[in-house]
């Protein structure tokens, strides 16, 4: 099985690779994995001013987890909080034509922005 | 031609099929793997899990050498070799027979996938449930995939990438030893889980234990996932 150009692309130049430091101003960090293949992925979001700023990753997995978290990184920069809650995993599979075995990757990537907003509002709110 | 003979299913009877009707001869088929009047094998059910098929309870201590046994008496009446000179139909019975038992020898075989699957049959799909990840074991492999990087990327022969390998050996040996330790932990749930299900009680309490015992299974066993991809890491970079 192929990988699309897509996933190569962003495999090869992944964008935003890197990290926020966690306890930094307005940053919301979404840890998760899947437990079937033991993929681990890392995403954050900066926020200022309701809108997502700046977003990285760090995943540790297959080409799709990769790409799929790149992709997912991309399209959250811009966006502001309610527009990111929008983003749904078919997007991504959409976007990057993942094969139905590679689809749990497109959902780990949806998981880590939901775990990323998540964790951004929980610490907007305790202060 | 099909006399009715009784030898081919002596034996069997132990072994249970969903399904109750012969393909062939519409008679009644009452748990073999072939039918009581024609001889003719009898599809598998698909609803029939593992366990049963090889004549086994849902436990998790399972005596390989029984399992190894039932595996080749039903891999000889299934083969596909002795189709040949059949129908098209009993062709296509034994073909997908065959694959199934296969299948199910090689779950079966290996405790992790044995435990996995009972799993999949007692509380829905491992791989559905999103088990949340414990947070101090993604830093910690994070933190690990980081200072691999940081090796892969530096001088091979610099003081910096010998000190880099002694910390990742260190690592691996804890990480080495914690899978050990995972692994003595799922067995004494795999003793657990017998000795549950042995006991047969259907009280609450007895139903609270069979789902923590299923609950930290499956915790165990995804850990034990990440933990093992990071453990491959390590001797791919460091050996």
């Amino acid at each position: 099985m192929a990988y699309s150009d897509k996933v190569v692309d962003h495999f090869n130049n992944p964008r935003n690779m890197g990290s926020f430091k966690k306890d930094e101003e307005g940053v919301g960090t979404g840890m998760v994995g899947a437990p079937e293949c033991g993929d681990v992925m890392k995403l954050q979001i900066k926020v200022q001013n309701d809108t997502i700023v700046d977003a990285k990753f760090k995943t540790f997995g297959c080409g799709s987890a990769i790409a799929s978290s790149s992709l997912a990184t991309e399209w959250l920069k811009g966006k502001t909080i309610e527009e990111a809650q929008k983003i749904k995993n078919t997007d991504i599979v959409q976007e990057l034509n993942l094969p139905p075995v590679k689809i749990h990757c497109s959902v780990l990537a949806e998981d880590a922005i939901k775990a990323a907003l998540a964790d951004y509002q929980k610490k907007a709110d305790t202060k | 031609m099909d006399g009715h003979t009784h030898q081919h299913t002596s034996g069997r009877r132990e072994l249970q099929m969903a399904r109750s009707m012969c393909w062939h001869c519409q008679s009644e088929v009452s748990g073999e793997y072939f039918c009581d009047r024609c001889v003719k094998v009898q599809p598998v059910s698909k609803e029939l899990d593992y366990f049963t098929c090889f004549g086994f309870p849902r436990r998790l201590s399972i005596d390989q050498q029984k399992l190894e046994a039932k595996f080749y008496e039903l891999s000889r009446a299934f083969h596909p070799d002795f189709y040949q000179n059949k129908s098209d139909a009993e062709q296509t019975i034994s073909l997908g027979n065959s694959a199934m038992l296969n299948t199910a020898y090689r779950t079966l075989r290996d405790p992790i996938q044995r435990a996995e699957y009972l799993l999949d049959l007692e509380a829905g799909s491992v791989k559905d449930i999103r088990t949340t990840p414990p947070a101090d074991l993604f830093e910690e492999i994070l933190e690990l995939q980081d200072t691999l990087d940081e090796f892969r990327a530096s001088d091979r022969t610099s003081d910096t990438a010998a000190a880099l390998r002694t910390q990742l050996q260190t690592e691996r040996a804890a990480l080495e030893q914690r899978q050990r330790d995972m692994e003595s932990q799922l067995q004494q749930l795999f003793g657990r889980w017998d000795a549950l299900q042995d006991r047969g009680e259907a009280t609450d309490q007895a139903r609270a234990e069979r789902d923590r015992i299923l609950k930290d299974m499956r915790d165990i066993l995804s850990n034990r996932t990440y933990v093992k991809n990071i453990v491959n890491d390590l001797v791919a970079t460091i050996a």
